[in-house]
Parts: C-alpha cells; structure tokens; sequence
C-alpha cells in the first residue's frame, strides 16, 4: 500500500480526482447496461407461487393493483430488505402471521425483480416521453429571445472584425474629424508617438479611434474583458449608455483595466471602445480577454463582427445544473434549488425589463399612449412566453389581473412579467403535449437551436405554414443553417469528444518542455478550429471528422509538435502526418487529455471510443483499482502494463473491449506526438473490437482504426441516437421501434451528411411525436 | 470603476449571489444592526464654486456669533450649530484647484497624475487615497454593532453624467471613486426595491398555484409528480414570505413624487425628494453615512427658481465688484443653506427610533466647498459649516482657526466617530492634531 502511495504524484490528476471522473464518466451508461442484464425468468423464483396465491387477488397478477381493492401499481424504491420486512410485518392486511420469514424474502424478491424496483418498472415500461422543463441553456436563451423580441433582432452575417473610425481629432465626439474608416481584425495596437500609418494628416500627435460592432461568445460562461493602454478611453459593453470599463480618466499608472462578465453562447454583444490620444509618447490600446477555458489573448478575428446587435438581456441568477446521468441533458427532474433559481431569474428579469422599460415598451412615463404601450408590451410578452395564443381566461389570469390588483402599471408589468416566467406554461417544454402547431414550432425551435420559436415559427403556427409534416420540415431544413443550429451542434461535438472533461490536463514538464497553458489553450482552439469548420461546411460529412488527415496549427502547435509552419502563424489548417492520423480521433488535444502526464493511457482512449463513437454501454469497475504505476514495472510497454493490471477476471469483461481499442492508439504519446518507439521498442497498434454481430474487426494504428468507425454500421447508430437525444433530450427509443434504424438510413443514403439528419431528427420530434398518455378520469377529475 | 444605473442593484445585491432569496423572504438585511447604543451618523452635504465670504463668514465668534445673510435659514438651529473659519485645503500637486478641492476635500490627500486637464495646473486623475465618509462606513461595517445593510448612500442632485475628477468626492481607496446616485428613482429603487419584489412575489404565487392546478389534469399520471413537486415548493415559498414578521417589512416606503425628470429646474424638488430618502433611510437605519453633492465642482446650476439665468460657476468668475453677480451668487448659497436647513429639521422632527432625541442629535452634518472663494479659486477659507450632535461637539459657536489645513478637521471627525487615527490623508498636513477648541 506504501508504495501507491508514493506513486500517486506520478499522475496528472490527484488519484482521488482521476477515480472520480473515470466513475462519472463511466457511470453514465450504467443505467442501461444494468436492465439489460436482469432477465431471470419470473418462473425460477419461488416467490411467485406465494404471490399468486396470498397477494394476487388485491395487487393483481403483475401487480398492476385491482380497482376494488388496491388501486395503486406496486411500484416503489424501496430496498428489498425493506420490502420483505414490510411484508412481514404487514401482508396480506389483517393476516400478517401468514406470509412472514423467508415467506415474506421470497416473495419480495419476485416482486422486486418482476415489476416493483424502479429497474423493473424501466424493463416493463419502455421510455416515454417525459414531461420536462427547459433546461438551463434553453431558459437562458428563452428570456434573450423574449426581450429581444423588443429590442429588434438582426440575421446573423459571417462579417469579422470590428468597424474602425480614425478622428484626427483628441475629441472625436465633439467635431467630425473623420479621418478614414476601415475593419481592424484585431485591437492589439502600438502607435507609438506617431498617428496611425494611414492618416491623411501629418505629424499630429492627436487623434481618437472609436471601434463598434459586437463581440460573440464561444460557449456560456464567464468573460474577463482587459483594456491595455496608457490613455483615455470608454468601452461599453451590451449597454449603450453605461460604460462596462470607463478610462476616461487616466489617473497614477494605471495602465490595465479588467472587468468580468457573464455571456451567453453563441450570442453576439453590441461593444464600442473608444479611444484617444492627447500627447502622451504611447500610443498603446489592445482590447483582450480571457474566455473560459482559455490563457488571456487578443480577441481573436472570429469572435468580432462589425455589425452591431442588439443588447442581449442575460441571466445572471446561478442555476443548478441539469441532470446529465442519461448522456445528455435533460429537464425531467425538478429540485428545490431550481426552483428557487427561477424565481431569483425571474425578479432579475423584472428588474432589466423595470429598468429598460421606456425602450421595450416604446413609450415614456406621462405620455397618453402609456398605458396602452405597457399593455401591448404586456401582452406580446406572455404569448410569445407561454408560446401559445393567449386565451381569454390566460388573459385574465397573466395580465388583467395584475393590472387590477395594484393601481401603478409599472409594478403591474412587473409582475407580468414574474408571472409569465414563473408559469408552468413557460418553464415547462410543453404541458399535455398536443400535436398542434405551436408545439410544433417549440419543438423545432429548441430542438435545433435550444431557443423558443423565432418570429417565422410563431407566424407559422398562427397562420398555416405548419400544418403538415412536409411544411414542418420545411422550416426544420431552413432552421438548420442558422448559426444557432451550428451552435447547438458544436456543443454536441464537445459533449461527445468529452470536451467538459477535459479541463485541466498537464504534462510532465521534463518529458513535455513546451506543453504549458499557453500550447493547451492552443490545442484546444485547433479542436474547437475543427469542430467549427466542420459544423460550417453545407454537406457536414461524419466519416469525413474522422477521416481527415488535415488539422489546425498555430506557429507554436507546429513548433512543439514538429509541423512545418513558421512561428508567428495564427491558425492554418495544414496536412499533418497525413500517413499516421486520422481525423479527430488522433487530434493532440484528445490525445493528450486522454492520457496521464507522463504516459499514455490506452484505457482512456479505448473508455472514449467505446462510450462516444461507438455508443457502448459500461459498467463502473467492479473494484477499484489503482492503476499500476510505470515506475513499478519500467521495462514494461504501456501496452504491456495495461495488459497486466486488467488481467484480472473481473476486469476482463470489460477491459477486452476496452484495451484493444485503445491500443490501435498508441502511436501518440501523452502529449499525442507521433512516436515509432517507446522504450526502445516498436510500438504495437495493433487492435481489435468484437462487434455485435460476433465478427472480430481487426486494425492496426490510427488510421485503419478510422477506417472501421467510419464505416462501422455499430457508429452511425450510435451517432444518430446521441445527436438525437443531444437534440430532442427525450429517449429516442420513446419514438417508435425503428426509430432509430429509420434515421440512420437517411443518414447513410445522405452520404453521412448531419445536416439531413439533424433536419429529419428535428421534424421527426416536432411532428411524430406520439400522442400524450391521455389521463385517466380519476385522476383528472382530481 | 463604479456606475450608476439601477439595473446593476440586483448584480450587487442578488444575481452573482447564489443565496439571493434567502435575502428576499427572510429580510434580516433591511437592518442588521440591532444593538441598543446610541446610532452615530456622519452626513456631508457638498455644494460647489466657493462662497460669497462677506455674506457668510459671522462677524463675531464665540456663542455669540452673529448670522450673515447667507447662513439665515439655518438660524433656527443655531445651537446646534459651529461655523468654521480658517480651515484650508492645503493639498497641494496635480490637478486644477476645482479638481483638487473637491477630490481633496474628504480625502486630505493628493491626486495621481492623469490626463484631466484642467483650466489650469497639471493634468491629474483620480485621488490617492479614501475619503472620511468612506472609511467611517468601513469602521461601521466592520462591528456587527454598527453594520448596517448599506454602510454608505451617495446622494447627487444633478451631477452631471460623467465620471471624472469634478464629479466625485468619496472615494473608496486609491482610484476608488464612488458614484453618487442623483436620480430619486433609482435610489428609491437601491431602498425599497427588494420590498417590492417581495410584495409582488407573493402577490404572483398564487396565480402561480391556480394554473397549476388546472395543469395537473392535463398531464399523464407519470408527469404529474413533476408538477406536484413544483407546487409543493410555491407553497413554501409562500409560507416563507408570510412568516416574515409585520415589524421587519414594516419599514414603511415613502410615498414619493411620481415623474419628475432630471433636469435643471427639477433641482428644487429632486433636492427634497433625495432628503427625504435620505432621513427615511436613516429611520430604518439603512446606513449611518451619507453624502449629499449638489452637482458638482465646477458645478453649472441655473437657478431660474430664484431669477437666475446664469450658470452658478460662470457667475461664480465675476470679480468682487460685480453687484449683481454677488447678489445672486448670495442667493445661490442662500438658496444651498435653505436646502440644508430642510435636513436638519427633518432630523430634527424625526424621533431618534428606539432611543431619546430626535436624529439630528445623533447626525453630525458637514457642509463643504471646493473652494473658499469662485473668482480667486482659493482652497483657503473653505466655507465649513457643521451641523447637529453626532459628533458631541461644543456646538453653538463660531471658531476662528489661523490657516488650518483640513486634514485637521477630518481627524476631528474621525476621533468623533471612535476612529482615532494619528492622521488622515497626506501626514504631513496632521502634525498638530484634530483641532482644538471644537470639544
């Protein structure tokens, strides 16, 4: 024991930290694989017998509960020890003496196993659609959109930078010394004593810069903003009265002023940074940040667009993360905190509408028109919150009700708009489930984009651009360009490539000189490079992601992995080992995150292929089991100290799946260098999968094992159910049987193309949805 | 850097607060403090471009004191009065003496260089240091005692919307400075708005419950638990609400003047509004200090509600034996006193809550300047006028110092507060101690 001890330093990830994120990576699946395997047969338990004959005739043959006596299905999460002391103690009513003991132990295992244990009742009853709220994300975006109703929307542009105005002038604002115009890619400046090279006036020291346009966020999080210079200057950010760093006011050596703030992703933020020089001998202003998960930067190009949008309301109100234990992210559960954080979100939202409330109504205290602007505000807001035309009695109930219980319209709109975000009809996806068209169009609109119906969705479902399947997927093959459908799949990638999880990876810093913060955070950006361009091309291949020998460098990826491009270089997709890689499946960033910080880990790499690409389920390691230290075994390969350590029968079973996956990458060291040898010995990628058809596919190396996923029939299966649950959050299974192979023939007779399916998946959620369980009169009279 | 809208209350107060409702349905916040020792308040009230010195500075001093025009409305308080003659900002360095008088007045310590240029010295930034009303909220918020759910309210009347060196005086530390809030709005809103939300929170929950329960017959059996869940937590939330007790939200919400924009002419009753807040805040014991800026250094007030059409700085550059210019910059400053005066009577009508005395016997109110004088911008003889019993000084007299620097008077009011600094702002100006005679 001393000696794991001492060996724990030898790993990346604190041992505790490295247990815990290999079991919740590994738990993720065990739902499933645990039902699949509980098929004793109800005759071999002795219990049955006794049930029939005691319990039957009250609970019913398969405990479904009889109308006269014990209406209630026999359903529970109970222990079984509990259930059988229950029975002891308890059953049948009145003769409790009569099934006791092992009696009672045996006729609680029947029960358990057949259809009490909530296993039992998930082997009985297949997935259903379940009633959900939206998730955060959808919740965030759902109040954006609703005030952005009001704030006037703009169709996204693929224009990058920002809009620049040079004044010849210290004081821009005050006379129109407009000197040129251009875009400027990136704020990163040095003018030194001089004015900028293109001025049309000579040797003034004075000019002033003002850069507009807006910035979008990668992924939702915090941003820390940093403004560098050595003079005056204002920058406001998504508000455009209150500045978010005022430096006007140059005062002692201040030269570095930082400010977080919380963004939605995928969004643009309106910005304008203004910025002057008097006389000073610096001319310096660089406009950076810090992005979650990356080091401090300029603000790249890609993340600047000249054209301005409209402010985005953002709610800041923590929430408590969604429930992630099926594989994606769904909103079937609720929780106190929850519920909480919604209704801090919605005093929040009250309070921004409060505070802007003269724009998005379009009216000002004191004029005539008032109280009719609120109102209309008013109601604009509930309908397109609930995402239904308001009936009279919603009516009454959101709106003139509040207008009647207090005497001031303002604090009336405030409550409205508590209301409405507090309503069940607003923060639950849909209650009831009809097929109607404005489920529809909230179907498709969160399904692609995670946000409510747009303005041409709502004007379908109220006119009749919805009312049949082929117009649904109509507009699901429209909404699929829109850069919200990129975005939602981008998350997708990074749920699937496990990208959540890989936040913190170090390396050896003998072994690995070079591989610091600055050289992950460019991994990380050439695999979001490859993710994004992929997302972006109009026919999105899959087998083509992981397939292509061509990746993403900066001057120092290249550096450090040996590429031949020069050191000043941004990003630039080059051929890189063309021979050796394979797609996204040898991307340093994967492999170096599937990896300790001194070794490979060829069961990472197999976990991850095995659960993302081919979609198996995995049980959590029987025992746990400290991996073997190299240190221990130093002329062992790695391959051969894996072999060693999970030569164990209880490991076996799922380690002969695992391992050999793995293996078929072990050509990339823990920083994903390509490596020929590894302690002096050659390297053997050579791997295997058993695929369920009981064919033993055999590969060696990064390349032949692209090959098998990309034409495995076992990963566009697995694909198309995770996008779909990725998509739709609801199990695909509660679709219809088929369901799955249906769309997975699209998928093939399309050419891999994720477009099409996205599309079909959206139109298939939107419009297959099968009919709501109707309630029964009992309980609906309830 | 500090900003002023409202919509940044609930960034402060609740949004980045993981615990935000916990604020909201069980208010110990609406007044921490719940000791029975006396309530000591510090008040400054800030009115810009000097006075007008023969109009103002009494004749005679001691107890005896004789009132000149422009302190006449605040005759009646005349016991609880000490005009101080003599106190000088000797704060020297970067900055125009508008900017330094007014960044330097609660500080008592230099600018940093910077880029404000002013009509004249160097350019300068922000103050190098904290301002009293500051550091006194820190000492108070520091003792449960004294903690209050503000520490601090900043009241403006019409500063203008810019952030730079003639516009703030308190300072939080060293290029800290604190925005006052001049709209009454958003002030009352920084008061009473979590009040509010409370009282449309628990106005909404039950319409909440009402189309819950219609939804819950229209779900599957299986859904329903969902729905159930969500009701069983509006329920709680509204039993949280109710079992807040009647004497913790019974701060009673002023009634204020509904729609009254910022602009000049409103400056009469923007002024009331603010101090009537102001007083409130201290009934409920919100905060123990407080500032009050009319404008601001430089400040360009149109006192057309007197007859003036003229900006107040512009005439405040008319030489001595401009008439009419004295004349009306003796109204101006009369006009101020008579805005001071309607606080101290509040005060003084207003029963100090759970203790003797009205709250003018615990306030201690300084009225300062920039500057002593407009046309001369001399940082000697600031017009320091102090009000009311919060400090326990011998009140009802009038002093006369030898050129004192102000720093002297701020370690006064410091030790008066239990804050018993060796010096406050630049040393050098601290050498001989809080002043003498005001004890």
């Amino acid at each position: 024991m001393p000696l794991f001890l001492t060996e724990r330093s030898q790993f990346s990830m604190p041992h505790n930290l490295l247990a815990a994120w290999l079991h919740t990576f590994l738990f993720a699946a065990a739902g499933f694989a645990l039902f699949e395997q509980r098929t004793t047969a109800a005759d071999e338990y002795p219990g049955k017998p006794l049930y029939a004959k005691l319990c039957a005739s009250c609970h019913g043959d398969d405990g479904q509960g009889t109308a006269d006596n014990y209406p209630a299905a026999l359903a529970g999460d109970r222990p079984l020890v509990d259930l059988a002391r229950l029975i002891t103690e308890t059953m049948p009513e009145g003769e409790s003496d009569v099934c006791t003991g092992e009696d009672a132990e045996a006729v609680a295992a029947y029960i358990y196993d057949s259809f009490y244990s909530p296993v039992a009742q998930a082997r009985i009853q297949p997935p259903r659609i379940k009633l959900a709220r939206l998730t955060n994300t959808q919740y965030r975006n759902a109040v954006a959109d609703l005030i952005g109703l009001f704030r006037g929307g703009r169709t996204f542009d693929d224009k990058r930078g920002l809009q620049a105005e040079y004044f010849a002038s210290g004081r821009y604002q005050k006379d129109k010394a407009l000197d040129f115009k251009r875009v400027d890619t990136l704020i990163d400046f040095d003018f030194g004593e001089d004015v900028p090279a293109e001025s049309k006036f000579e040797k003034k020291e004075e000019f002033s810069i003002r850069w507009q346009g807006s910035v979008i966020a990668p992924e939702t999080g915090n941003y820390e903003f940093v403004i560098q210079t050595d003079n005056g200057f204002q920058f406001w950010l998504n508000h455009s009265q209150v500045p978010f760093i005022d430096g006007k006011v140059r005062s002692g050596n201040d030269a570095e002023y930082r400010q977080t703030i919380f963004m939605i992703g995928g969004r643009p933020y309106p910005l304008r940074l203004e910025f002057s020089k008097f006389n000073g001998k610096s001319g310096e202003i660089r406009l950076r940040w810090k992005a979650p998960h990356k080091i401090e930067e300029p603000i790249p190009e890609r993340f600047l667009t000249p054209t301005r949008y409209a402010e985005v309301l953002t709610v800041e109100t923590p929430f408590p993360p969604d429930d992630r234990s099926e594989g994606y992210t769904r909103g079937t559960s609720v929780s106190k905190e929850w519920d909480t954080a919604t209704t801090s979100a919605a005093i929040e939202v009250a309070t921004k509408v409060f505070d802007d409330l003269n724009r998005l109504s379009g009216s000002r205290p004191g004029k005539g028109d008032r109280s009719k602007k609120l109102r209309l505000f008013c109601e604009r807001f509930v309908e397109r919150a609930l995402r239904h035309r308001l009936t009279d009695e919603h009516k009454q109930l959101y709106i003139d009700s509040q207008f009647q219980k207090t005497e001031d319209e303002e604090t009336a709109v405030r409550r409205v708009v508590m209301l409405a975000l507090k309503s069940p009809r607003f923060l639950y996806r849909e209650i009831g489930g009809q097929n109607d068209t404005f489920n529809f169009a909230s179907r498709l609109s969160f399904g692609l984009w995670d946000c409510p119906p747009d303005s041409q969705l709502w004007n379908g479902a109220n006119g009749n651009s919805l009312d049949n399947r082929i117009k649904v997927s109509r507009h699901a093959a429209r909404m699929v360009n829109d850069p919200r459908t990129k975005m939602k799949l981008r998350e997708f990638f990074h749920y699937w490539l496990k990208l959540d999880h890989l936040t913190d990876i170090s390396k050896d810093t003998e072994q690995f000189a070079g591989f610091d913060r600055a050289l992950l955070s460019d991994l990380r950006t050439s695999l979001e490079l490859t993710i994004d361009d992929f997302v972006s091309q109009e026919k999105p291949d899959l087998r083509q992601l992981l397939l292509s020998n061509e990746i993403f460098l900066s001057g120092r990826l290249g550096q450090f992995y040996g590429a031949d491009i020069p050191n000043d270089v941004k990003f630039q997709k080059i051929a890189f080992e063309p021979e050796a890689r394979s797609g996204i499946l040898s991307h340093p960033f994967l492999m170096s995150g599937f990896a300790y910080h001194n070794v490979s880990s060829p069961i990472h790499r197999g976990v991850f292929l095995s659960r993302s690409i081919l979609g198996r389920s995995l049980k959590p390691p029987a025992t746990a089991i400290t991996p073997v230290p190299s240190k221990l075994h130093p002329d062992l390969t790695t391959r051969q100290r894996v072999a060693l350590q999970t030569d164990h029968l209880v490991c076996r079973s799922c380690h002969e799946m695992i391992n050999p996956l793995g293996y078929a990458l072990e050509n990339f060291d823990a920083a994903g260098r390509f490596r020929k040898k590894e302690k002096n010995r050659d390297i053997d990628a050579s791997g295997s999968y058993l695929q369920q058809s009981g064919e033993l596919a055999k590969f060696s190396g990064a390349k032949e094992l692209g090959e098998f996923l990309a034409n495995s029939d076992e990963v566009h299966l697995a694909f198309v159910e995770q996008l779909f649950q990725h998509v739709v959050k609801q199990p695909i299974q509660a679709y219809g049987s088929g369901q799955k192979e249906k769309l997975r023939d699209l998928f093939v007779s399309s050419e891999f193309n994720v477009n099409v399916l996205l599309a079909e998946i959206a139109t298939v959620s939107a419009f297959d949805h099968p009919p709501a369980d109707a309630p029964s009169v009992e309980t609906a009279a309830k | 850097m500090p900003r002023s809208t409202s919509r940044r209350r609930f960034l402060k107060t609740l949004g980045l607060n993981a615990a935000a409702l916990p604020f909201l349905t069980n208010l110990p916040s609406l007044g921490f403090a719940g000791s029975t020792s006396r309530k000591k308040r510090f008040v400054v009230m800030f009115s810009p471009n000097g006075t007008v010195q023969k109009e103002f500075w009494p004749d005679r001093q001691g107890p005896d004191f004789d009132i000149k025009p422009i302190l006449k409305p605040l005759e009646p308080y005349r016991d609880q009065m000490l005009v101080l003659n003599g106190v000088c900002d000797k704060v020297k360095g970067d900055g125009d003496s508008h900017m330094r008088g007014m960044a330097c007045l609660l500080t008592g310590i230099e600018l940093f260089p910077g880029n404000i240029q002013g009509g004249s010295h160097t350019p300068a930034g922000w103050s190098t240091g904290i301002s009293l009303d500051q550091k006194l909220k820190n000492v108070f918020q520091a003792s449960p005692e004294t903690k209050t759910r503000f520490g601090s309210l900043e009241f403006g009347v019409m500063v203008p919307d810019r952030a730079d060196t003639w516009t703030r005086m308190s300072y939080a530390g060293a290029n800290k400075p604190v925005a006052p809030i001049d709209n009454p709005y958003e002030m009352f809103e920084k008061l009473y708005g979590q009040v509010q939300d409370r009282e449309s929170l628990s106005s909404i929950l039950d319409d909440v419950q009402s189309d819950l329960k219609k939804l819950r017959g229209t779900v599957s059996a299986e859904d329903r638990h969902l729905l159930d869940e969500q009701a069983t937590f509006v329920r709680e939330m509204e039993l949280q609400l109710k079992a807040v007790p009647e004497t913790e939200t019974g701060h009673t919400i002023p009634e204020i003047e509904q729609g009254v924009r910022e602009d000049n002419d409103n400056i009469p009753q923007i002024s009331k509004m603010q101090i009537d807040l102001m007083v409130n805040s201290f009934v409920s014991d919100f905060s123990r200090v407080a500032t009050l800026q009319y404008t601001n250094s430089v400040g360009q007030a149109r006192m057309r509600w007197l007859g003036i059409e003229e900006g107040q700085h512009s005439l405040s550059h008319e030489g001595d034996d401009n008439k009419d210019a004295q004349e009306k910059l003796t109204k101006i400053n009369t006009w101020y006193a008579e805005q001071l005066a309607y606080l101290v009577k509040r005060l003084s009508e207003t029963p100090e809550p759970g203790g003797p005395g009205s709250l003018l016997d615990n306030t201690q109110i300084v009225w300062g300047n920039e500057l002593g004088k407009g046309n001369s911008h001399t940082l000697n003889n600031i017009p320091f006028v102090l009000l009311g019993g919060g400090s326990d000084f011998k009140t009802g007299q009038a002093l006369k110092f030898k050129n004192v620097p102000h720093n002297r008077l701020l370690l006064s009011l410091a030790h008066s507060f239990g804050h018993e600094v060796k010096t406050f702002g630049n040393p050098g100006f601290c050498g001989d101690g809080p002043l003498t005679g005001l004890t």
